[in-house]
């Protein structure tokens, strides 16, 4: 028994087993500061092709804007009230006179007003984000809880 | 551990341990080097300028009237020109800029410039043009001689109606600023706020890009096809009078809005570098709006009104008209230099007799007339949101150059001086049971897909709604009676002719007349206000031959377009 525990302590004293231990702790914080590096390089590459994805699309959409301008421009230009007259008066049209037009009652027809070019409606304010995307915890934690409490 | 295992240990350990070292005085190096921060901050944030599209114009129905199409601005980068000539050339034979002034460009370049520009505002077409014979010059062994050129699309103002209402409309000049009409009143809100930026190059700050607005897009009140017909009503009477020029205005008396409004010289902004070529000399831009005149007789109506409003008269008063009248030392006289013998305020309104009219104001003394006339906005901008508007000039008890005779000339329409815009917001009142309307072109603003649509605004109550229906009774009748070109069959419509002389240096024009007509109906709901003048018509110097006409052209338009049925259908319909 004395033998035996001598032994042990033989080997736990050895100098290459302490050298070991300090290369063993050395190499894992290498590893861990290696870990968050890599992690750290993985997310920027991301967070950069995003970016530059975001960029691209951006300036894309910028381009899109200008194209129906143009567009929306050259397709007035072409149905101008001097062209689209021509073309009627081509097809055999006369313009009408007050006597010729006969008046009929439509039930729940509606008199034309003024045109609405709205394109987003007045309560439209919601983002297109969902919470999870900007809340903190905090704002989570407090959005359930008044979800909880409201009646 | 063997002596020789150690000491390999602690040289890689130490060779490991430098590297560090080094690694670690790079970064401190990098964090403070002063050389190393400029050129970190320079390319980490660079300066752009955002200019928001200018916001379209539409009709009331949603027609584009201004919108925006792609121009190209041409530039040259001096580091990279090889052969100035051969760019001279193409700018020459595809943009039409001169050879020698592009070449001079070229080979003396502002001091420290590194780019030039050669064109801007370039067309499409004329830009690709150059672009394809720029690539095809790539395949060039030489090199592409036209390599240095470079392409920056932008937008620019397109009026693709030409010159439908472009003289409510205005123009954008090369400044993106705004001139005349819509385009000067509302060029701020139209053209956005540009704005200068300090933007990240770096793609993980990509959301700090900030999003620049678009310019305001803005709905006319105008609407598109009676505008044109009116436009071309316009141009045909003053060819048909050899006249000098015109005006029409449509309103809506119930809500101000200006339905259509057509006045002379015609214009296309898109050539808008012409407009001192158009508009020469005092010109206005839009007579509608800043040109003044002595309206004549259809200022009676408002005198009438403003009789009948303070019971001073009413429509069976009776007047001896002896064919002159004495007011404040001067003598009056009728049109015609006759007398008319007893006359009711109907007949002296429909047989338009000057010294009727003098006479009733000055029943309602000089005060009370000028009260009421003020109350009618005579002498006042009417505020419409169009840029340029004038003020005309109403002489009034206490000005230096006014005298007693005046309230007789002023009753009918002579020795003041009002605008068209003026005459028909007045009206407006007499057409909307008393209540005068501020006139009005912009119906709504579009703004981030948001329309926010504009309310009317009464501009005042001149007179009562009582005053205002008798006298759309009689003015009705008038018209029935003396001015039968103005009738519109089906319609029931009220209005006054205005034959005005037009004063000159050396008294009135003998020869010379502005004709001008005013008018709504239908008389039992008036829908639309009509407005005619014919400015120096040389085919009849009479309002009821030369605009009377035209009111009756504007108005069979009107109710078509409006889709408004006449009297009788519109009788039934209510009986059901």
């Amino acid at each position: 028994m004395t033998q035996l525990t001598q032994m042990v302590q033989k080997v736990r004293q050895a100098p290459w087993r302490v050298q070991r231990q300090w290369i063993g702790l050395i190499l894992l914080v290498i590893v861990l500061l290696a870990m968050l590096a890599g992690i750290y390089l993985s997310v920027t590459v991301r967070a950069g092709i995003v970016g530059r994805e975001i960029q691209f699309l951006s300036a894309q959409i910028e381009q899109n804007q200008q194209k129906n301008a143009d567009l929306q421009t050259q397709l007035a230009a072409l149905t101008a009230v001097q062209n689209m007259e021509a073309r009627a008066q081509a097809l055999g049209f006369v313009p009408v006179s007050p006597e010729e037009i006969t008046y009929i009652v439509v039930p729940g027809y509606v008199e034309e007003s003024l045109v609405d070019l709205s394109t987003v409606s007045q309560d439209d304010s919601v983002s297109l984000l969902q919470p999870e995307y900007f809340e903190t915890l905090f704002d989570w934690l407090t959005r359930k809880i008044a979800v909880g409490v409201a009646p | 551990m063997r002596p020789s295992l150690n000491w390999r240990y602690l040289t890689v350990a130490s060779l490991l341990g430098l590297v560090a070292v080094a690694v670690l005085m790079q970064i401190v190096r990098i964090q403070t080097d002063p050389e190393v921060r400029e050129l970190i901050g320079r390319s980490d944030l660079v300066v752009r300028y955002y200019y928001p599209p200018r916001g379209e114009i539409y009709d009331r129905h949603g027609h584009l009237l201004a919108g925006n199409i792609t121009v190209y601005e041409i530039t040259v980068s001096l580091a990279d020109m090889t052969d100035p000539q051969a760019i001279a050339l193409a700018m020459q034979t595809y943009i039409g800029k001169d050879f020698d002034t592009t070449l001079k460009l070229l080979t003396n370049p502002p001091a420290g410039a590194s780019y030039i520009r050669l064109a801007d505002y370039v067309s499409a077409e004329q830009a690709t043009a150059l672009m394809e014979v720029q690539k095809q010059m790539d395949a060039d062994p030489r090199g592409n001689p036209l390599a240095a050129l470079g392409f920056r699309a932008h937008l620019g103002r397109s009026y693709p109606e030409g010159t439908l209402a472009a003289n409510v409309l205005g123009f954008v000049a090369r400044n993106e600023q705004g001139y005349f009409g819509v385009e000067g009143r509302y060029s701020n809100q139209l053209a956005g706020v540009p704005v200068a930026l300090l933007v990240p190059t770096d793609p993980r700050r990509a959301l700090e890009t900030p999003h620049i607005s678009p310019g305001t897009s803005l709905i006319l009140t105008l609407d598109r096809d009676l505008q044109a017909a009116v436009e071309e009503i316009l141009q045909q009477a003053i060819l048909e009078n050899d006249a000098e020029s015109g005006t029409i205005i449509v309103m809506n008396p119930r809500t101000g809005e200006i339905l259509a409004m057509a006045t002379t010289p015609q214009f296309d902004p898109n050539n808008y570098t012409a407009v001192d070529e158009v508009f020469t000399g005092s010109t206005p831009y839009n007579r509608a709006i800043s040109q003044d005149y002595e309206p004549g007789s259809i200022m009676k109506i408002l005198t009438m009104a403003a009789a009948l409003d303070s019971g001073v008269v009413t429509p069976g008063t009776i007047f001896l008209d002896t064919g002159v009248i004495n007011v404040g030392g001067e003598y009056i006289y009728n049109w015609d230099g006759g007398a008319w013998g007893y006359q009711d305020m109907t007949g002296c309104l429909a047989h338009s007799l000057n010294v009727c009219l003098a006479w009733v104001a000055t029943q309602l003394d000089t005060d009370l007339f000028y009260t009421y006339m003020q109350r009618f906005g005579i002498g006042h901008p009417t505020g419409i949101d169009l840029a340029g508007e004038m003020t005309g000039r109403l002489k009034i008890p206490g000005d230096a150059d006014w005298f007693p005779v005046d309230l007789g000339t002023n009753s009918f329409g002579q020795g003041v001086s009002v605008t068209p815009i003026q005459m028909v917001m007045a009206a407006s009142a007499l057409a909307n049971d008393g209540k005068m309307m501020y006139p009005r072109v912009v119906a709504a603003t579009l703004q981030n897909g948001r329309q926010t649509n504009m309310a009317p605004q009464v501009a005042g109550t001149p007179v009562s709604a009582a005053t205002a229906r008798t006298l759309s009774e009689m003015l009705a009748y008038a018209l029935d009676t003396e001015a039968l070109r103005a009738l519109v069959p089906g319609y029931r419509v009220a209005g006054k002719t205005g034959t005005a002389q037009i004063p000159t240096r050396y008294g009135y024009d003998p020869e010379l007349t502005n004709a001008s007509f005013i008018g709504w109906g239908p008389v039992d709901d008036p829908q639309f206000l009509v407005y005619v003048w014919i400015e120096k018509p040389r085919s009849s110097p009479w309002g009821s031959v030369v605009a009377a006409p035209v009111f009756r052209q504007v108005v069979e338009k009107t109710v078509v377009v409006m889709g408004i049925p006449p009297d009788s259908v519109r009788a039934q319909l209510a009986g059901r």
